[in-house]
Parts: structure tokens; C-alpha cells; sequence
């Protein structure tokens, strides 16, 4: 490997939240970055195969919850070999009441679910003019 | 006198030869006895993962290590492959075919602004770069394969080349 290739992706398993349950199939628990930028906190989520439809957002006293169910995969086709599963994604956070709950805002792409959580305005460092007596 | 052994001597450290080995994927041609042990042959890391195919058992195969992860479904005109490669734009993803062999290569990128003001406090989501390659049961038709991407799933449509595909023959009466 010459030094100035990428370095290759570490590959991890898929973390199961809760294995074959008949009625709810898998849970899977997505991988989230989750980063803190001085307005609001931002997090990443990886949900192959959710789209903006099936992605269901709850923000309810401080828990907010992520769940996505997976599309089925084509029933006409005979499954020779499957390294990952139909199922849903699920996880939930604690958020501190610093979280504007109104102002959240979701995009879906490519599989990636981002969030925008802006932080309340109290939050925010605020100026203090001083002014002249 | 106390002859002091290091525990650890043995193993290979991470600037070791073998994980330079471990970047590429190898193929193995289908085996006579086990059609499927060259599906996704993998002499490299450990040889228990290698899927035997049981379609009583179910056919999930837990995998550790590889990425992306994928399915293989078959149908009369061909294989459909799929790969969980979320937030890898297309232009990232090359697909190359020839014969019955299918590469995948491509790079993850993730990056989030480094100034001052940001702090990143957890990060799970893996970047870089990927390689794997398959060697399918049959030969691709090259002109007709596909592929489509969507929600972060690309999806291979992979007809067999006429000739892989079995005739029916007529049987002749005099």
C-alpha cells in the first residue's frame, strides 16, 4: 500500500438491538455521529435502505427516538446468499431540555439520516452590549 | 534467574505484513463439491465465515469484517446483488465485470468541519476505502448488467450471458 492511498474502511458488524421477534423482524441499531456545533447538535445516523417515508422521528420529554423499517426485499427472486437482513433500525437518545424541540429539522440521503437539533435560545452565549452611562 | 517472556511477542502489530494482505479480497473458483464455497471465498480471513448454503437453515450468514455487506438473489435471468452503502454517493462507486467476476470498489468519505467551534462527541460511523470482489456460479451478460442506487442500497442487475443460461432442447420424432 503506497502511503498516500486512503486507508481502507474497518469494518464492523451491524448491532442487533433485539433478534427475530415474528412480529417485529430484526432491530438493528444504527451508528451515529453526533457532533455539537455552537448553534445546535447534529447527528448522523446510518439507515441503509430507510428512505424519508419510512423514517419515523419522535422528540418526547428529553427522549428522542429514531425508527425506520427497511424495505422487504423482492419476494421473485430465489436469496442465495444474505450477509445483512430485512428489518428495522432503532435507537433513542437523552437529550438535555437545552433542545429547541421545535425547531428540529430531518433529511434523509443516501441511507444517512441527518438531524439538526438547534440548542435553545437561553442556551446560546449572548452578547451583553454595555452601554454607555 | 528469572527468565522474563513477553506475552505479546508473538502477535503481529499493526505494522505487520498481514494486514497489507488483508486489503484485497481473494477469489476462489467454485468448487466441485461445494458450488457455493467460491460464491464469496475468502481464504484470507477466517475460513469458518465461508457460507456453506443450507436452505433449510435459513440463509443469513452473520459476517465480520467485510464491507460493504451484501445479498445475492437469483432469478431466470440472472443475479441480483445488493450492498448496504449508506451515505456513499455513486460517484464514489465503481462496479467492474468481466466474466462471472464482479469488483466493487469505492471510498467512504465522512467529514465534518474542523473549526473551533465544532466538537464531535461520538463517532461510530467508519470511513475509507473498500474492496470485494465475487466470483458468481455464472458468466455475466455484460451489455444488459445494471446498476441503480437508492437510499444508500445499490443494486446489481446481473443477467446471465445466453450461453450460461440452460436450452431447452426440442427432441425430435421421426
Amino acid at each position: 500500500m503506497t502511503t498516500n492511498e486512503t486507508r481502507e474502511i474497518e469494518a464492523r458488524d451491524k448491532e442487533v438491538l433485539m433478534s427475530e421477534d415474528p412480529r417485529t423482524g430484526v432491530v438493528f441499531r444504527p451508528d451515529v455521529d453526533i457532533l455539537e456545533e455552537p448553534d445546535a447538535f447534529v447527528i448522523h445516523a446510518d439507515m441503509p435502505g430507510a428512505s424519508e417515508e419510512s423514517v419515523d422521528i419522535q422528540l418526547e420529554k428529553g427522549l428522542l427516538t429514531l425508527h425506520a423499517r427497511l424495505a422487504e426485499t423482492p419476494s421473485n427472486a430465489r436469496t442465495l446468499y444474505a450477509e445483512y437482513r430485512d428489518g428495522s433500525y432503532y435507537r433513542e437518545f437523552r437529550l438535555s431540555e437545552d433542545i429547541d424541540a421545535t425547531a428540529v429539522s430531518a433529511r434523509m440521503k443516501d441511507g444517512v439520516l441527518e438531524l439538526r437539533l438547534p440548542k435553545s435560545v437561553s442556551r446560546k452565549p449572548r452578547r451583553i452590549e454595555v452601554q454607555a452611562a | 534467574m528469572v527468565r522474563r517472556i513477553d506475552p505479546f511477542g508473538d502477535l503481529p502489530g499493526p505494522d505487520s505484513k498481514e494486514d497489507d494482505a488483508l486489503a484485497t479480497y481473494t477469489l476462489t473458483r467454485p468448487s466441485a463439491l461445494n458450488p457455493w464455497l467460491g460464491l464469496f471465498g475468502d481464504l484470507r480471513r477466517d475460513p469458518s465465515l465461508r457460507p456453506p448454503f443450507h436452505p433449510q437453515d435459513g440463509v443469513f450468514q452473520g459476517t465480520r469484517g467485510v464491507y460493504p455487506l451484501v445479498n445475492l438473489h437469483e432469478s431466470e435471468e440472472g443475479y441480483v446483488l445488493t450492498a448496504e452503502l449508506a451515505g456513499v454517493a455513486p460517484d464514489n462507486i465503481h462496479v467492474s465485470i468481466e466474466g462471472s467476476t464482479v469488483t466493487l470498489t469505492g471510498e467512504r468519505k465522512i467529514e465534518y468541519p474542523a473549526d473551533k467551534g465544532t466538537a464531535v462527541h461520538r463517532r461510530e460511523r467508519q470511513s475509507g476505502s473498500f474492496r470485494r470482489a465475487f466470483e458468481l456460479p455464472a458468466e455475466i451478460d455484460l451489455e444488459h448488467a445494471k446498476a441503480t442506487h437508492k437510499n444508500g442500497i445499490l443494486t446489481l442487475t446481473l443477467p446471465k450471458s445466453p450461453a450460461a443460461k440452460p436450452r431447452q432442447i426440442t427432441i425430435e420424432t421421426r
